[in-house]
């Protein structure tokens, strides 16, 4: 009897041990990726608190004052700290009137109450941005092919907080993650730019975030336009930094075409083309 | 004369009464281990947090404010439940109420020793997470608000006696402290997160649910106006004081009306071995 229970352990141990090999490759394979052990661990789920950490956020952005799941919001708007990352606020009374979201005092306990919490909307600045980075990093460490994370930091570590190496770092970081994202090369391109001085690599690095938008773009990917747009832009300011005027005349027909400001380039390619000798059109 | 000495003399007895059962349950607080266990986690998970660097950068503290305060509300939530869920049940079990409710010892004077005791006892812990939660602020920050802390530490006590009330009168109707407890829980919660919304829910809803809707958000405590969390993180200025003395008000008539309840309900209860 004793015989026969010490082979069926050993039946079930070899079976048991079979089962948790493939478990721990497969587990050990999803660690070697960029998700690491948060997605051997929480699996999708990790997706919801990415979110949540992305609003809490924009909720220390604003210094508390945020809607919350029974306030109205406006469909198809996007976060305050998305936008003003992307460079692309919204004028004042729009921005005013979209997110006063509290509306008159509803009845006396309302009034009463308005008391107690941020009622009024404020922005973080001085250095304080840097309150929300927490949150971003949580973010993307919950859900590393979310790109929002990774831009929002990057942009105010390299803009008011002058912090360019931690911005590259951490854009690098989710370039691993996300290889084909011309987002994330784009904003890269920019810490070299603007903060580092070097026009050369800059360059180098939005030439490789135009291809790969185009790629996407090739694929039926729907990539951003305004992306292209700030992408092309960029070369040319970098093609103006290094002095290279015949790219940069041939990187300005390129942006014009998909610009929505053409009187401005068109006037720029002119004067361009009277530089170079060219005839004008 | 006679009758003012005789009147001094019957009331002082009362409050003695009171004062020495509530002295009894904020020795209870201290002899038990659950202050110590929170007051550590508190502790060490805030310290945990502050020591994590993000972007090289030692300046940020909001977070770790944010942590800390959700902490000591939980921490402090737990408290006030859990003592309070157990006073009269464990009165009741040990028989120890029988003695206790022989004269002097009046029903009334019971409930409000109970409910002194336990809010005094949460007050003790506050006073202690507060003053962790300042040392820690202040050590960051280089700053201390002294009155938005005060402020802070002022509503969520006003809160806590309000919870604290809310519990005793549902350790009269609940057969057992634990269902209370769950179910109180469940209620501070609900009221916090969602209580100061129901106007707006009303407002959507047409009719008599509407109506039903509106007529909770009146009758239910908001206890969501003490939690003023928001202010001292985002480091926002002090609450109007005249607001806070408001809301101290509106506090007091809740604890008195629930108490009220609790001492009508425990009048009727039978007491007999």
């Amino acid at each position: 009897m004793i015989r026969l229970v010490m082979a069926l352990l050993l039946v079930c141990c070899v079976t048991l041990a079979t089962v948790l090999d493939r478990q721990f490759q497969s587990s050990r394979a999803r660690q070697n990726s960029s998700a690491g052990v948060l997605a051997a661990l929480m699996g999708d789920s990790r997706r919801l608190f990415a979110h949540e950490f992305f609003a809490m956020a924009d909720t220390y952005f604003h210094s508390g004052m945020y809607p919350t799941i029974f306030d109205f919001h406006q469909p198809g708007t996007e976060l305050d700290l998305k936008e003003e990352s992307h460079d692309k606020p919204k004028g004042a009374p729009e921005h005013e009137k979209e997110t006063s979201f509290l509306g008159a005092p509803k009845d006396w306990m309302d009034r009463f109450g308005r008391h107690f919490y941020p009622t009024s909307h404020t922005h973080l600045h001085g250095g304080n941005e840097r309150e929300m980075l927490p949150w971003l990093k949580l973010a993307a460490e919950m859900d590393p092919h979310e790109i929002d994370p990774y831009l929002t930091a990057s942009y105010w570590l390299r803009t008011t907080l002058h912090k360019p190496d931690e911005a590259e770092q951490f854009l690098r970081e989710g370039l691993r993650a996300n290889p084909d994202s011309c987002e994330i090369l784009l904003e890269l391109g920019r810490v070299y730019f603007y903060n580092r001085q070097n026009a050369r690599v800059a360059r180098n690095i939005f030439v490789l975030a135009r291809q790969k938008w185009r790629k996407q773009d090739a694929t039926g990917n729907k990539p951003d336009p305004h992306v292209y747009e700030e992408i092309l832009g960029e070369i040319v300011r970098a093609d103006r930094a290094q002095g290279d005027v015949k790219k940069e005349l041939a990187d300005l027909e390129e942006l014009v075409q998909v610009a929505r400001g053409k009187d401005v380039l068109l006037r720029e390619i002119q004067e361009l083309k009277a530089r170079l000798g060219e005839p004008k059109q | 004369m006679s009758s003012s000495i005789s009147w001094v003399t019957s009331r002082n007895p009362d409050a003695g009464n009171i004062f020495a059962i509530a002295g009894v349950v904020i020795k209870e607080m201290y002899r038990r281990k659950d202050f110590y266990v929170l007051f550590a986690m508190i502790v060490v998970i805030t310290l945990l947090l502050g020591s994590v660097s993000f972007f090289n950068d030692d300046r940020i503290v909001r977070y770790v404010k944010d942590g800390c305060l959700l902490l000591i509300w939980l921490s402090s939530l737990v408290i006030a439940i859990t003592t309070a869920a157990r006073q009269i049940p464990a009165e009741r079990e040990s028989r120890t109420i029988y003695p206790l409710l022989a004269k002097p010892v009046g029903r009334g004077e019971f409930v409000a020793g109970k409910f002194a005791g336990c809010w005094l006892a949460c007050g003790i812990s506050l006073l202690v997470f507060y003053f962790f939660f300042g040392l820690i602020s202040a050590s960051r920050e280089h700053t201390l608000v002294f009155p938005t802390y005060f402020q802070a530490l002022w509503l969520h006590w006003m809160c806590l006696g309000i919870v604290v009330a809310l519990v005793l009168l549902g350790s009269l109707v609940f057969t057992a402290p634990s269902s209370n407890a769950t179910t109180c829980f469940i209620v501070v919660l609900g009221i916090l997160f969602s209580g100061g919304h129901l106007n707006g829910v009303a407002i959507q809803m047409r009719g008599f649910s509407g109506a039903l809707v509106y007529a909770i958000y009146y009758a239910i405590p908001h206890l969501e106006w003490y939690d003023v969390r928001e202010l001292i993180i985002h480091n926002w200025p002090p609450v109007d004081w005249l607001a806070c003395a408001g809301a101290t008000i509106y506090a007091a008539l809740y604890i008195g009306m629930l108490l009220c309840c609790a001492w009508l309900v425990f009048r009727r209860k039978a007491m007999t071995l």
